[in-house]
């Protein structure tokens, strides 16, 4: 059992080199987004920044008041047709937020989401890692109880 | 009475009261609430989905009235009269699922338009109504 | 030796819930599951009542809709089915009109049921029906969780629909069967559960030759759900009516405390059907993820009907995603795991016994799932219950409390962790499932591995598809 442990240990330290390798970061930059919201999608549905950049988002409503709620940035703001919105941050935390409609503006609203993506995402490259890690041990785990 | 049929009717009793008993208090309730004020029901809907329920409301001046504003669509609607000053309270928004209520009392006679005041939808400038004041 | 879940708890320790004073008591009384039930039934009068007054109005501010699609759904997932297996078909009020049908009365004990009392026809008697039952719900899934009034047609027509099938085939056939969209999952996830109901002592039940949990007697009805109540294996059909503790002269029956998952190395009655509802199970959280939590408009579009085509091409690509893509990577997978253990194993029994290990993924994949609903909309709960009609009230002071998503900076913490617990259950499952079916420690060790690449890959995708 304790040797198992060791091994397992050994596995996860070693996984873990790749993500320190992956896991440089660009110089912050400045970064204006313009985003469109309609019934029920943001376009684009995706933006994507690095970690350190001076965000902000500019949003712009075609059709009804919608609104943008950024998942653990806690930041937000609306926007009615000619009348756009906007909001400013620094993306210091990295990983995947959602961007939720803040307003409710149809059946859909609820569904009515976008991901704002701080690179690197040092949380889904550790995660993966993580699941190899287990995987691989579980079958070190295995081999070894065969012969004791 | 038997200790069984005993338990059967008080089972029976229970069953009625979960069903016909929770419809019933509902809406004694919403009676004990609404009550009194003669109350004026809006249901609010962008146009095309069936605009304000009623288009044309007749008050009588002097007497005072409750226009209950239920809006029963899925985006946010508002409610004024500007002619005669009155608006929603707070953000002047109602929404989706949300109540406004208004209390006043007519103090003018005449033809006014009463008007939603949330851009709800492309047809929102048809979003309107007659609100008509006359004496007694 | 005896195999230990997770290397911790031995697959056979069991504590006796219904050895704790009283609760014997409670469980025996015939108010036991009534008076839970009649609360449901009020609670659901509501429900109705909203769904059908809010009408197509925004479900994200109706009771009927928050009701059913958060506050149940997200108990069903995370805390009744794990923790407490079909609790909630014992509190059911959906079938209860159909029962007090049945048994003319609402506590009294009829061992003569009303009803045509006919048998279901044993070629049905698997998951198959509520497999396609669900599957269909889910196509719908666009409506009920955003128009009330379909939130309503879906319970009146299960109530319904229950009174009249439970007039015509006897017993609990309807949610067994036929009639509930969830109970096909509610049965197989219950496997999981740390709860069962099982007889104390098989040799009591052994020397009783009157079997009165089957046949029933004056204190309580033959069981309902047709299982036989000492020998029950798993709790995949366990409706935990607990008729069977009425029933016993002996007291023999008991609700036990056990480790997780233990009923998915039941070796018995296992079969394609379930294997499918596994597979039908994952792919609904993931294609539920992808319109409700997604970025694609488009296919939120096709959910919500917005044109025929795109409802029809997002019907067609969900079946074909759920019936055949999902078991036919899946299959891939245990071809590879026969050819590296021992070509001798029947594939089908191979692919049946493997399929288990995707039950603790699948419901630890909606237990993620749900975390993603919890965090950001639960707080539309406290608006409904202030004000369920949607008629002006304010009864507990909230109506006017706003949607205040929270915690959701580190919701995806929560998901990662749950995940990657389910991986480490459902390899630790794979590897006992596959001990079982290949008959050599080697073989299994061989035959392990595809499938653990396969657990470890679906993990991987899923924590990409909800954190990444
Ligand atoms: S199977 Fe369905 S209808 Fe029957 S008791 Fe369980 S949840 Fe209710
Ligand atoms: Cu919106
Ligand atoms: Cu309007």
């Amino acid at each position: 059992m304790k040797n198992s442990m060791k091994i397992l240990i050994m596995v996860l330290v070693l996984l873990a080199i790749p993500i320190v390798i992956l896991a440089q970061t660009e110089e912050p930059k400045e970064k204006v987004i313009t985003i469109n919201a309609q019934q029920f999608s943001y376009t684009p549905g995706t933006v994507e920044v690095n970690r350190g950049d001076r965000v902000t988002i500019r949003l712009i409503s075609t059709d009804v008041h919608h609104g943008l709620y950024i998942d653990g940035y806690e930041v937000s703001t609306d926007a009615r047709p000619g009348q756009d919105g906007s909001l400013t941050f620094v993306a210091n935390n990295t990983g995947k937020f959602v961007m939720r409609c803040s307003v409710t503006c149809g059946p859909f609203h609820p569904y009515m989401i976008g991901y704002l993506k701080v690179k690197p995402d040092y949380r889904l490259f550790g995660s993966i890692w993580l699941a190899v890690g287990i995987f691989i041990g579980s079958i070190l785990l295995v081999i070894r109880r065969q012969k004791p | 009475m038997e200790k069984k049929q005993l338990m059967e009717i008080i089972a029976g009793i229970l069953v009625l009261l979960a069903t016909v008993g929770t419809i019933g208090a509902a809406l004694l309730y919403d009676e004990h609430l609404w009550g009194g004020l003669r109350t004026i029901e809006l249901t609010a809907q962008a146009p095309e989905r069936g605009n304000w329920n009623i288009q044309e409301i007749h008050l009588v001046r002097g007497e005072p009235v409750r226009i209950k504003i239920r809006n029963i669509d899925t985006v946010s609607h508002g409610f004024a009269i500007p002619e005669l000053g009155i608006s929603l309270n707070g953000t002047g928004e109602i929404k989706p699922g949300n109540v406004g209520v208004i209390e006043f009392t007519p103090d003018k006679t005449g033809d006014f338009l009463f008007t939603c005041t949330t851009w709800c939808s492309t047809q929102h400038m048809q979003m309107t109504g007659r609100i008509i004041i006359s004496e007694k | 030796m005896t195999e230990k879940i997770l290397g911790l708890i031995p697959v056979d320790w069991r504590f006796e819930l219904t050895s704790l004073p009283y609760v014997r008591k409670i469980i025996k009384s015939r108010w036991m599951p009534f008076l839970p039930i009649v609360l449901n039934l009020s609670v659901f009068t509501i429900i109705l009542m909203a769904g059908f007054v809010g009408g197509v109005s925004a479900g994200n501010y109706n009771f009927g809709i928050m009701f059913v699609w958060i506050v149940w759904w997200l108990l069903l997932m995370m805390v009744m089915v794990p923790f407490f297996s079909r609790i909630w078909c014992m509190i059911c009020p959906l079938p209860a009109f159909g029962e007090w049908l049945q048994r003319l009365g609402f506590m009294k004990v009829r061992n003569k049921l009303f009803g045509l009392n006919k048998k279901w026809p044993k070629a049905l008697k698997n998951m198959w029906l509520v497999n396609f039952l669900f599957l269909g719900t889910t196509y719908t899934t666009g409506f009920l969780t955003t128009r009330p009034i379909a939130t309503f047609i879906l319970l009146m027509s299960i109530i319904i629909g229950s009174i009249v099938l439970m007039a015509v085939f006897e017993k609990r056939n309807f949610c067994k069967y036929i009639g509930c969209p969830v109970g096909g999952f509610l049965g197989l996830y219950s496997n999981m559960a740390v709860t069962e109901i099982r007889a104390k002592d098989p040799q009591i039940c052994k020397d009783h030759k009157h079997k009165d949990c089957v046949i029933g007697n004056e204190k309580g009805h033959a069981c309902p759900w047709m299982i036989l109540p000492f020998d029950i294996g798993r709790n995949t059909y366990c409706g935990m009516c607990l008729e069977c503790f009425k029933t016993c002269p002996y007291d023999n029956m008991a609700i036990n405390l056990r480790p997780p998952a233990t009923d998915l190395l039941v070796d018995k009655n296992r079969g394609l059907d379930e294997a499918w509802k596994a597979f039908i199970m994952l792919g609904i959280a993931i294609f539920f993820f992808l319109i409700m939590q997604g970025n694609m408009g488009f296919l939120k579009d096709w959910a919500n009907a917005k044109t025929t085509e795109g409802y029809l091409t997002f019907v067609v690509l969900h079946s074909i995603f759920n019936l055949l893509l999902i078991p036919g990577v899946f299959f891939v997978f245990v071809y590879a795991s026969r050819t590296l253990g021992n070509k001798e194993i029947p594939l089908k029994k191979l692919f049946t016994n493997f399929s288990y290990t995707l039950v603790p993924m699948g419901l630890i994949a909606w237990i993620a799932f749900s975390f993603g609903i919890l965090f950001p909309n639960s707080s539309y709960v406290l608006h409904v219950i202030s004000d369920p009609f949607a008629w002006g009230w304010d009864l507990f002071g909230t109506a006017h409390f706003p949607w205040t998503p929270f915690l959701t900076g580190v919701m995806p913490y929560f998901q990662i962790g749950t995940l990657l617990f389910g991986l480490v259950l459902s390899l630790d499952i794979g590897f006992k499932i596959s001990k079982q079916t290949f008959q050599k420690r080697d073989e299994a060790v061989r035959g392990f591995i595809p499938i653990a690449a396969f657990l470890t890959a679906v993990t991987i995708f899923l924590i990409w598809l909800f954190t990444g």
